[in-house]
C-alpha cells in the first residue's frame, strides 16, 4: 500500500514541476493554482507512504539510500511549500520539484529491500541525527538554488531585458533573504545531527569511529558550512562568488554522500 | 403563458481623446459633484427607461436603454446635451460615436476592462465606471436588477466581471509604461518591499522629483537631497518632506562619502555637460557598495548627459539606469500591453456572446417558470378537491406521498413537450 501511496505522490510531484513552469515562467496564476496544490497533495501522500513503510518494519528511521533519498526529497517538496507560502514564490520548484521526482522515482518503482542489520542504540536519537542532516542538506541545497537564483536576477537586471514576459524571480533581497535563511537554519541541525551521530557512535563503536573517511568528510563539511556562513555575514557576500561558496560546501556533501560506499563503520543495511 | 419582460433598446453615444479634442471634451465633463444631477436628468428625458454618464478625463459617455426602437433617445441624447451642456449639435455631432445593442456592449465592456483607455491596461477606468454605475443606482437612475426588470444593472455587473476576468487571465495591467513607475517596478526587483528604504536625490528636476514621489509613495521612509546649492537642496528636502518622510540634505562634496546611506540614488545634474567629471564613477561605486557591505544600490540616472559612469552597472551590487535605458523598458512593457490587449478582445467577444445568449434565452426562461408555477398551482388545487373524495379517513403519510408522486409525475409528463420547445432556441431561417 505504501508504494501506492508513494505512486500516487510522484504523479503528483510530476504534474506540480510542469505546472510551475508556466507558473514561474511566464507568472501565470492559474498555473499556479495547479502546481501548489499537487505539490501539497504530492507532500502528503509521500508522507503517508513513508509513515505506512516505517510501521510496517517497526523503525522510524530510513533504511538505504532509496528510504533516504525519498525522505530527502519530501523535506525539499516542503521547502518549496513554506517558501511558496511565505514569500509567494514559486520560482524554486522549477528546480525543487523536478528533484522531488527524481528523488522519489526509483524508490516508488524499485523499491528497496535493505533492512536493518543489527538493532540501533538509542533509535530515538539516531532518527533525530538522520532527519536533522536531511533537513541541513536540504537547507543547503535551497541556499545554492537561491544564490543561482540570485545570479539569474541581477543579470537580468543588468542586462536591462526586464520586459515583462522575462523570467519571474522574486525580488533580489528576497532571494538573498532565502538564501542566508536556509543557511542559518540550516547550521544547527547539521551541528545538532553530528553531535548526536558522535555521541551515539562513541557509546557504541568507540574512538575508532573518527577515523573513518564518512566521519572525517562529515567534519569538514561542517567546517566549509561554518565558514560560509562567516564569510557570508562577514562580508555581505552575493551574487557570483555567493554561488561559488554554495557549490563549494555542496560538494563536500556529496562527497559526504559518496564516502558512505567507503565507510567501515558507517553502513547498517543487511548485506 | 406571457412574458412580462419586453427587453429594453440599449443606445451608447459618447466621446473620447479619439474622436474629440480636449476643447470639446471638456466642455461636456461633468464633475462627481455634478454627476448626480446629469445622471438623474437624463434619466427623466422622454422615452429613457435607465441612465449612465460615465465622465473621466479621457471621455464621456452615455448610456442608456429606452422602451421603443422607433422612439425617442437619438434626438432626446442631442436635446440633453444642448440644454444640459449648453453645446450646440452641430460643433458636437462630428466627434460623437454612438453604439447600439450588441456593439454598445462590445462597447461597455472594452471600456471597462481598459482596452479603450489612452494608456490600454491602466486601472482606474473600472473604479470610474463602478462609481458612475453606483451614482445611477443612488439617483434611481438604474434599477436592481433583482428588484426590477433593469437591463442596465445586469449588462454592468456583466461588464465588471469581464474586466476582472481580462484583469486576471491576461497581464495587460501587470507592467508599468511611465518612466516614474518602471523606476519603481524596478527598485521592487531589486529590494521587494520599499517600506524602509533610503532614496537619494543628487541636483534638480521634475522627472526626479516625480521619481523620488512615486518611491516615497510605494514605501521609502528616508529621503536625502544634495545639491551644489545647499539653498535649493533644502527647498526641494522641504517641498517633498511630510509627517511620514524622514528628509535631510548631504552637503555636495561630501556626496561620496554619504552616498552608502541610500539604497536608491536618482541623479538629475547634468554636471558633465559643463566639462565636469561624471558624479559616480565604478571606483566610487566600489567604494560605496564597500560601505554598504554588498548590499544592492540602484541608480536612476534621469540626466543628459548621464551623471553616473556606464561602468558602473559592470560594479557588482550596482545596477544602472539611465533615461534612454527606462523609456526602453517602457516601450516593451507597452508592446506587451498591445500583446495582452488582442487576447483581452478575444475574451471580451465571446463574453458578448455570451451575454446575448443569455439575453435571448431570459424571456423563455421567464414563459417556463410561469408555466411551471401554473401548473403546479392547479396539480395542488385538483389535489386538495380530491383528497376528501378518496377516503373518509385521512390518507396515511405513505398514500399521500404516493397520490403525490403520482401527480407531480403526471404534470411533468404533460409538460414535457410545451417545455423542450421553449428551451430550443429559435431557427433564425424559420419566418416569424
Amino acid at each position: 500500500m505504501s508504494l501506492l501511496w508513494l505512486r500516487v505522490a510522484v504523479l503528483l510531484y510530476g504534474i506540480a514541476a510542469l505546472a510551475v513552469l508556466p507558473a514561474a515562467l511566464y507568472n501565470r496564476p492559474r498555473w499556479r493554482h495547479i502546481a501548489v496544490p499537487a505539490a501539497l497533495a504530492a507532500a502528503f501522500f509521500h508522507f503517508v507512504s513513508l509513515a505506512e513503510t516505517f510501521y510496517a518494519a517497526h523503525r522510524a528511521l530510513p533504511v538505504g539510500s532509496h528510504e533516504t533519498l525519498s525522505v530527502l526529497a519530501l523535506l525539499l517538496a516542503v521547502a518549496f511549500l513554506l517558501l511558496a507560502a511565505r514569500y509567494r514564490t514559486v520560482a524554486f520548484g522549477i528546480f525543487l520539484l523536478p528533484i522531488a521526482v527524481l528523488l522519489t522515482l526509483v524508490p516508488a518503482f524499485h523499491a528497496g529491500r535493505e533492512t536493518l542489520a543489527y538493532p540501533l542504540a538509542g533509535p530515538a536519537w539516531i532518527f533525530l541525527h538522520v532527519a536533522l542532516l536531511l533537513a541541513a542538506y536540504a537547507a543547503l541545497l535551497i541556499s545554492l538554488l537561491a544564490s543561482v537564483l540570485y545570479l539569474i536576477q541581477e543579470r537580468s537586471l543588468k542586462s536591462k531585458q526586464t520586459g515583462p514576459s522575462r523570467f519571474r524571480l522574486p525580488p533580489l533581497e528576497t532571494i538573498d533573504q532565502i538564501a542566508l535563511r536556509s543557511l542559518l537554519l540550516g547550521l544547527p541541525c547539521m551541528t545538532a545531527g553530528l553531535l548526536i551521530g558522535s555521541v551515539v557512535a562513541l557509546e557504541t563503536t568507540g574512538p575508532a569511529f573518527f577515523a573513518d573517511p564518512k566521519v572525517l568528510l562529515s567534519l569538514a563539511m561542517w567546517a566549509a558550512y561554518c565558514l560560509m556562513i562567516f564569510i557570508r555575514q562577514h562580508s555581505g557576500l552575493r551574487g557570483r562568488r555567493a554561488v561559488y561558496l554554495s557549490s563549494f560546501a555542496f560538494v563536500f556533501v556529496l562527497a559526504v554522500w559518496a564516502a558512505n560506499q567507503l565507510s567501515a563503520v558507517h553502513r547498517f543495511t543487511a548485506p | 403563458v406571457t412574458s412580462n419582460l419586453k427587453p429594453a433598446t440599449l443606445l451608447l453615444v459618447g466621446v473620447n481623446h479619439t474622436t474629440a479634442p480636449v476643447d470639446v471634451r471638456e466642455r461636456l465633463a461633468i464633475s462627481p459633484a455634478r454627476l448626480a444631477d446629469a445622471t438623474r436628468t437624463l434619466a427623466h428625458q422622454p422615452g429613457i427607461r435607465e441612465a449612465l454618464i460615465l465622465s473621466t478625463c479621457n471621455r464621456v459617455e452615455f448610456l442608456v436603454s429606452h422602451d421603443d426602437e422607433q422612439q425617442a433617445p437619438t434626438e432626446t441624447l442631442p436635446h440633453f446635451l444642448h440644454d444640459y451642456f449648453a453645446v450646440s449639435p452641430d460643433s458636437l455631432t462630428p466627434h460623437l460615436y454612438e453604439f447600439r445593442e450588441r456593439e454598445a456592449v462590445r462597447h461597455l465592456f472594452r471600456v471597462a476592462s481598459s482596452l479603450d483607455s489612452m494608456v490600454v491596461g491602466e486601472p482606474q477606468i473600472l473604479g470610474q465606471v463602478k462609481q458612475s454605475w453606483n451614482v445611477a443606482r443612488e439617483v434611481g437612475a438604474i434599477g436592481s436588477s433583482a428588484a426590477s426588470a433593469s437591463s442596465l444593472d445586469p449588462l454592468l455587473q456583466r461588464a465588471f466581471s469581464v474586466a476582472k476576468r481580462v484583469r486576471s487571465e491576461t497581464q495587460i495591467g501587470s507592467s508599468s509604461v511611465s518612466i516614474a513607475s518602471v523606476a519603481v517596478d524596478l527598485a521592487r526587483k531589486i529590494f521587494g518591499s520599499l517600506s524602509g528604504k533610503t532614496v537619494l536625490i543628487v541636483g534638480a528636476g521634475k522627472m526626479a522629483d516625480l521619481a523620488a514621489r512615486h518611491l516615497i509613495q510605494q514605501g521609502a521612509k528616508t529621503l536625502l537631497v544634495s545639491n551644489r546649492t545647499e539653498l535649493r537642496a533644502q527647498t526641494i528636502a522641504d517641498a517633498l518632506r511630510t509627517p511620514a518622510i524622514t528628509t535631510g540634505v548631504i552637503p555636495f562634496d561630501q556626496l561620496h562619502a554619504e552616498s552608502h546611506r541610500a539604497d536608491i540614488v536618482i541623479t538629475s545634474t547634468g554636471a558633465s555637460s559643463s566639462g565636469e567629471p561624471q558624479v559616480f564613477t565604478p571606483h566610487q561605486a566600489r567604494e560605496i557598495l564597500q560601505r554598504r557591505r554588498n548590499r544592492p544600490m540602484f541608480f536612476i540616472d534621469i540626466a543628459v548627459p548621464r551623471d553616473v559612469d556606464p561602468a558602473v552597472n559592470k560594479v557588482e551590487g550596482c545596477f544602472v539606469y539611465d533615461i534612454d535605458d527606462l523609456q526602453q523598458v517602457a516601450a516593451q512593457n507597452q508592446a506587451s500591453r498591445g500583446l495582452e490587449a488582442q487576447a483581452a478582445e478575444t475574451i471580451v467577444s465571446r463574453e458578448v456572446d455570451r451575454y446575448h445568449q443569455r439575453l435571448g434565452s431570459a424571456p423563455a426562461v421567464e414563459a417556463i417558470k410561469q408555466l411551471q408555477l401554473s401548473a403546479e398551482a392547479l396539480r395542488q388545487q385538483e389535489l386538495a378537491r380530491t383528497a376528501a373524495r378518496l377516503s373518509a379517513e385521512p390518507l396515511t403519510p405513505a398514500q399521500q406521498a404516493a397520490v403525490d408522486a403520482l401527480t407531480r409525475s403526471l404534470t411533468a409528463k404533460l409538460l414535457h413537450p410545451q417545455l423542450t420547445a421553449l428551451r430550443t432556441p429559435p431557427d433564425p431561417a424559420e419566418p416569424d
